[in-house]
């Protein structure tokens, strides 16, 4: 009886010392600094990875003091993250849908802004032996990477497809987690084809050979920013999105191969 | 007194114990609040999840069975072989236990790749070979991270058998395979069986070696964890229904070892 009643109290001790910790209130007060200092996490899409990281070396020698990580995979992954409590202080997806997600659950503390946009193009072995010229030879060609049907680069191929009446037999078609790694099933794997950014393709220089997609036949992926209301340094995450979002930050992302936003619709 | 401090167990170790089981119990539970049960047929049916069950249960057993082609004999060698080096090599056949398995994928790439493979253009220019992108990829990795658990839990059973037994059927006349068929085998059969279920079980579970190396082919190369993966983000119920079923298949691994196989080898 004694043994159990002590098994018993240990485990009301355990669960009351969780039940604390989840009730602890995260409504920690922001103070609005004038200077961005500190640190912050940014989630961003698999695509922005070359990009980001030079204009983060960038921002934190212009602001002392500021760190910014970066957190980067499918903008699927990372809106999944964000809804089950990552802490993450911005978000640039390379879709809208995925964005929406977190706006819908009410973790984004300002309308997402549209700050870059991309374009599809097919990525081959280096010097294309297996002599790929137009979209429609990748029906024949052998394995063609995409991205997983969740993940944006996926999700705009697909509908590139649709448009132009393109199918690839499944079971020719292997799907990588984000475009990054539908890129290294060329780069390294054996894939013979895949289709990913034409930022991706850039960055990857010779490890492959570009096939571009005339732009009658591409689709335009169009990437929104915005703060993330569970933030602890509001400040520094606006302080980066206006980066983004500056001259600076735009000359930065053409340099990489980003197109600015088309103007609106 | 010192009866009840040797029988009880101390505040302190049940509270951190109890910590302990909550940690590993609550995952368990969180899978199975979110599961979508009234949708759970349709999602397993799924062309998606069906697909990856056959060829995980596929994949898996061809695994387990090269596995035991290549891995018993391997356990014999390091178990009874004296041959210098013999450490190293052990070394080596337990590196994909703790190896990271998409660096084992990594691995195989190099090895095995048509493109970049040190054997693999030449296996698919002679023999018309190709594993990454294809079944017998998937295979491959999973008989690289699997076989491992197979050969050292087999080793170790010939190493705590009896040798006596082997010398006495020796000595009325038993040639070495007759030896090793009926007197060996049934020997060590308890840490066969263990070892089989183990590399069955991790063969079943295999992600990262398999997505790195063999691709992510519905029907080809997706096994049910990279269906896990990839669903999670797009049928979050047909991911964890997935997800269920091996959990369901590992608990059942479980109770079969600690219950008959396991406790065979105890008694013996």
């Amino acid at each position: 009886m004694k043994r159990q009643f002590r098994l018993v109290a240990a485990l009301a001790v355990v669960v009351a010392v969780f039940a604390a910790f989840t009730a602890s209130p995260a409504t920690a007060a922001k103070q609005k600094a004038p200077k961005p200092a500190g640190s912050i996490t940014v989630s961003a899409a698999a695509s922005l990875t070359e990009v980001f990281t030079q204009m983060g070396t960038d921002f934190q020698k212009a602001n002392k003091g500021t760190t910014i990580t970066f957190n980067y995979a499918a903008s699927s992954a990372l809106a999944a993250q964000i809804q089950g409590g990552a802490p993450a202080d911005v978000f640039a997806s390379a879709d809208g849908s995925n964005m929406q997600k977190v706006v819908t659950t009410g973790q984004v503390t300002a309308d997402p802004v549209d700050f870059t946009a991309n374009q599809l193009t097919i990525v081959v072995k280096p010097g294309n032996p297996k002599g790929v010229k137009k979209l429609a030879d990748l029906s024949t060609v052998g394995i063609v990477s995409l991205c997983a049907a969740a993940v944006p680069c996926g999700k705009y191929a697909t509908q590139m497809f649709t448009q132009d009446g393109i199918t690839i037999p499944s079971d020719k078609v292997t799907l990588g987690q984000d475009v990054k790694a539908t890129l290294a099933a060329v780069q390294t794997g054996d894939a013979d084809a895949a289709i990913v950014y034409k930022t991706d393709a850039k960055a990857a220089g010779k490890t492959v050979t570009e096939v571009p997609i005339p732009a009658s036949l591409n689709v335009l992926a169009v990437y929104p920013i915005a703060p993330i209301a569970a933030s602890q340094n509001a400040t520094l995450a606006d302080a980066w999105i206006s980066y983004v979002l500056s001259p600076a930050g735009q000359r930065t992302l053409a340099k990489f191969g980003f197109l600015p936003v088309p103007a609106t619709e | 007194m010192t009866s009840r401090t040797r029988r009880g167990v101390p505040l302190v170790a049940a509270l951190l114990a109890s910590v302990a089981v909550l940690f590993f119990a609550l995952p368990l539970f969180g899978l199975l609040q979110r599961a979508p049960w009234s949708d759970a047929w349709d999602d397993l049916t799924s062309p998606v999840a069906l697909d990856a069950m056959r060829l995980s249960l596929e994949c898996s057993l061809w695994a387990t069975a090269l596995s035991l082609l290549f891995g018993v004999p391997l356990a014999y060698t390091l178990a009874r072989g004296r041959f210098p080096g013999r450490s190293l090599v052990r070394a080596i056949v337990v590196l994909p236990m703790v190896l990271p398995p998409v660096v084992g994928g990594v691995a195989l790439l190099y090895a095995f790749s048509v493109n970049n493979g040190v054997v693999g253009g030449w296996l698919h220019d002679v023999f018309g070979l190709q594993f990454t992108f294809s079944k017998a990829g998937a295979v491959l990795a999973e008989t690289f991270v699997a076989m491992p658990f197979l050969v050292i839990t087999v080793e170790a059973g010939l190493r705590s058998m009896d040798r006596r037994y082997e010398d006495a059927a020796a000595s009325l006349g038993a040639n070495r395979w007759t030896v090793f068929r009926r007197v060996t085998l049934p020997l060590i059969a308890p840490s066969l069986y263990a070892g089989a279920a183990l590399a069955w079980a991790r063969a079943l579970g295999e992600f990262g070696a398999t997505i790195t190396f063999a691709g992510n082919i519905q029907g080809r190369t997706q096994t049910m964890p990279l269906a896990v993966y990839l669903l999670l983000e797009s049928h979050q119920g047909t991911a964890i229904m997935l997800s269920l079923v091996l959990l369901f298949v590992s608990i059942v691994v479980l109770v079969l070892l600690r219950d008959r196989w396991f406790g065979a080898a105890r008694e013996s």
